[in-house]
């Protein structure tokens, strides 16, 4: 005992001497990290590995739009070096790559770093040092509304709810007598958007006979599809993520259910994910969805914006597929990235790049054809523009834009 | 127990943070939360013999304790982790309970069961628990102040685990553990040191649980605490040697630091690299060190010199 109290003794002791230095260690104060006379060095934290690693693409071509701008001469004569860390989409792991990105690299800013649960995770740490924490890749909508609490983060997508939002407005216009049935991921995720429905629907959400939600962690989604069907719903709207979303429809069509329209959110509308529902058995002809993204591989590939993405990833990133619209998405980000970097000046502070990021008003080339960047100092949405879609052309297939451009989606 | 170890391992701890970088503080504190919780396993798995593949629940529920206090009710974050401890130990004691029934690959399994069903709970109570989106702590802290919180509690705990193993009840565990027909023989309550051995070990895993949430900027998410957080806990204990106080700093340093250090290695650093690496020295220790780190350091330990002589009429 008496050996066991020494121990103690000295642990005490040690946490005082610990304890004094605590200001010493964090008074220093330097003037912009991560800017040097030739470089700018940003990073960012993915899902490169794990559940999630599908989005690998979206850093994949990031890099590959960095690469293109280092060889045009880089961001007023420096280039770009981003560091891409795996955090395998597991907040725990994030918090530690983040720390290192900005203590041990000191980087200027996070870019893009991807998932809600992992920002939220690193949110106040980046707002209490100051560093900004732009362009993440999440549609939640606490980014742009919470803009005066934490003024270093800005989202980039338009958000989750006011997605949902255009499906009940356009349901309410187009089909006023539709019988709905609503899938949702039992989650933050699944219920704002299932929320935003409501609130789009406005009187008409009484259209809603049946809501069925299911747990993120269950990959089947049979029981409700069947459970939908039985309440004699004739428009399907689906809320969850890819792979969920993928089994809806082939589920669907698999029961003998036939709605005379099926809706999709914005992430699970991956060209991709559509081709292969429609291998699997999926009647996925008719379905419809929103885009903010240039249709670089289909309708828009005549514009100039897709003749860009196609020669920036045919020679840096010749892996990955245009008709991933993840891709096009990193891309998109990346030139947000550069043109705010561009637009901070010669010498690039942090407060300058928020300062660019919260200003924009531009017409960049890998969004739709005719929408436009925009944020001011109250408005922290930099994309809120969405255009419907509809699928034609089963596993071959493509979307087909129709109708017009909402704008202030949130 | 011997001081000059000791001394040497608390003078390098008491150095460490005015030699290092805030950066590397954040890191060591990780090594000392994987200290306490393999300690917990240890006392479970190495010292009574119950095996758990479910370590990672009872750090969601220590996490979430920490969490919860801190933000509903504004708690002081150090006065949460006694509270964590206290109810790890009550929900360690209740998985106990149905344990007692089972043994082996059953343990096994019905604990792997406890690593995957309890962050869905999170999910499921969502107003309460924040769904996928987690709950933030009401403040956070520095790396300094998680440096010393963090491996006090390693000291602690490494002071109650030794305090605890060395009497009675360390020798009932034991006892259970070398062959429960022999221990109850010698007067060894079975349930009672069984559900006592998985209530204690769960104390020592919520407090790490409640240090993860500190350390990941005050943030409980279902994420954290998944099946791959108990994986990695066992093989922490696997590496430190069952049985052992003394490989499990080797064990929590192996867990703690291979994640943050293998990026920077070239060959290792790759995306799927990692992983390789990781489970090809998994495999390495269980074929050269079958007792992990623990039981290399026995080999030269002194030991008495037995010589059988060979009786020459036999031969």
């Amino acid at each position: 005992m008496g050996m066991n109290r020494r121990v103690l003794a000295v642990l005490a002791g040690a946490a005082i001497v610990a304890g004094i230095a605590v200001t010493a260690a964090f008074g220093a104060h330097r003037a912009t990290p991560g800017v040097s006379a030739s470089t700018i060095t940003i990073g960012g934290t993915f899902p490169l590995t794990g559940p999630a690693s599908l989005y690998k693409t979206i850093p994949a071509a990031e890099s590959a739009y960095f690469a293109y701008v280092n060889d045009h001469g880089g961001v007023n004569g420096r280039k770009i070096d981003f560091k891409v860390l795996d955090d395998g989409y597991d907040p725990s792991k994030t918090v530690p790559l983040t720390q290192q990105l900005v203590e041990q690299d000191k980087v200027f800013a996070i870019f893009g770093s991807l998932g809600t649960a992992p920002n939220l995770s690193i949110w106040s740490y980046l707002n209490t040092h100051k560093v900004p924490q732009v362009l993440v890749a999440t549609g939640d909508s606490y980014w742009g509304f919470s803009h005066k609490a934490y003024p270093w983060t800005i989202g980039y997508q338009p958000d989750y709810p006011g997605e949902a939002k255009i499906y009940g407005q356009y349901l309410d216009a187009n089909m006023p007598t539709a019988k709905i049935g609503v899938l949702y991921q039992n989650d933050a995720y699944g219920k704002n958007y299932y929320a935003g429905l409501r609130v789009g629907l406005g009187a008409k959400k009484s259209n809603i006979v049946s809501a069925q939600s299911y747990d993120a962690s269950s990959t089947s989604v049979v029981q409700q599809v069947l459970a939908l069907k039985a309440s004699g719903a004739n428009v399907f709207v689906v809320f969850a993520l890819p792979t969920q979303t993928i089994g809806a429809l082939v589920t669907a069509t698999k029961v003998g259910w036939t709605p005379n329209a099926t809706i999709i959110n914005n992430v699970s509308a991956n060209p991709v994910f559509l081709k292969i529902a429609a291998a699997n058995g999926g009647n996925v002809d008719g379905v419809l969805s929103t885009n903010y993204l240039n249709l670089v591989t289909t309708t828009d590939k005549n514009t100039a914006g897709a003749k860009l993405a196609t020669a920036i990833i045919s020679k840096y990133a010749s892996a990955l597929d245009l008709n991933d619209s993840n891709v096009v998405y990193g891309l998109g980000a990346a030139w947000t990235m550069t043109y705010a970097l561009k637009k901070a000046g010669k010498n690039p502070t942090r407060a300058g790049l928020m300062k660019a990021l919260k200003s924009l008003n531009v017409a960049d080339p890998f969004s739709y054809p005719g929408m436009k960047l925009q944020t001011s100092a109250t408005d922290n949405f930099p994309s809120e523009q969405l255009v419907f879609i509809k699928w034609g052309g089963g596993a071959a297939g493509q979307w087909a834009p129709f109708g017009k451009i909402y704008n202030h989606v949130r | 127990m011997k001081l000059v170890p000791i001394g040497v391992v608390v003078a390098v701890l008491v150095a460490l943070p005015f030699l290092i970088s805030g950066y590397h503080q954040g890191l060591a504190t990780y090594v000392a939360i994987y200290f306490i919780a393999i300690l917990g396993l240890n006392i479970l798995t190495g010292y009574t013999g119950q095996i758990s593949i479910g370590h990672g629940a009872f750090m969601a529920i220590g996490g979430y304790t920490t969490v919860l206090l801190s933000a509903d009710q504004h708690w002081n974050l150090l006065a949460t982790l006694p509270a964590s401890l206290g109810i790890s130990f009550v929900c360690g004691l209740i998985v106990g309970v149905p344990a007692l029934r089972l043994s082996g690959v059953y343990l096994a399994l019905a604990t792997f069961a406890l690593a995957v069903s309890v962050p869905q709970f999170p999910l499921k109570f969502s107003k309460f628990l924040g769904g996928s989106n987690g709950i933030h702590a009401a403040q956070t802290k520095s790396h300094l102040w998680l440096y010393v919180v963090g491996w006090s509690c390693s000291a602690l705990a490494f002071a109650a685990a030794w305090l605890l193993l060395r009497g009675r009840i360390g020798r009932a565990f034991r006892a259970v553990r070398d062959s429960e027909l022999a221990a109850v023989s010698s007067g060894v309550s079975l349930p009672i040191y069984k559900t006592l051995a998985f209530g204690v070990s769960a104390a020592f895993a919520g407090v790490a649980g409640s240090l993860l949430v500190l350390v990941t900027n005050g943030y409980a998410q279902p994420g954290e605490f998944g099946v791959l957080l108990s994986l990695e806990i066992l093989i922490g204990a696997a590496v430190a040697g069952l049985g052992s106080l003394w490989g499990v700093i080797v064990g929590a340093v192996f867990i703690g630091l291979l994640p943050s250090v293998a990026p920077d290695v070239p060959l290792i650093g790759s995306a799927h690299g990692q992983d390789v690496v990781f489970g090809l020295i998994v495999v390495l220790i269980m074929l050269l060190l079958p007792n992990g780190f623990a039981g290399f350091l026995r080999r030269f330990e002194p030991r008495v010199k037995t010589t059988i002589k060979s009786d020459p009429k036999t031969s």
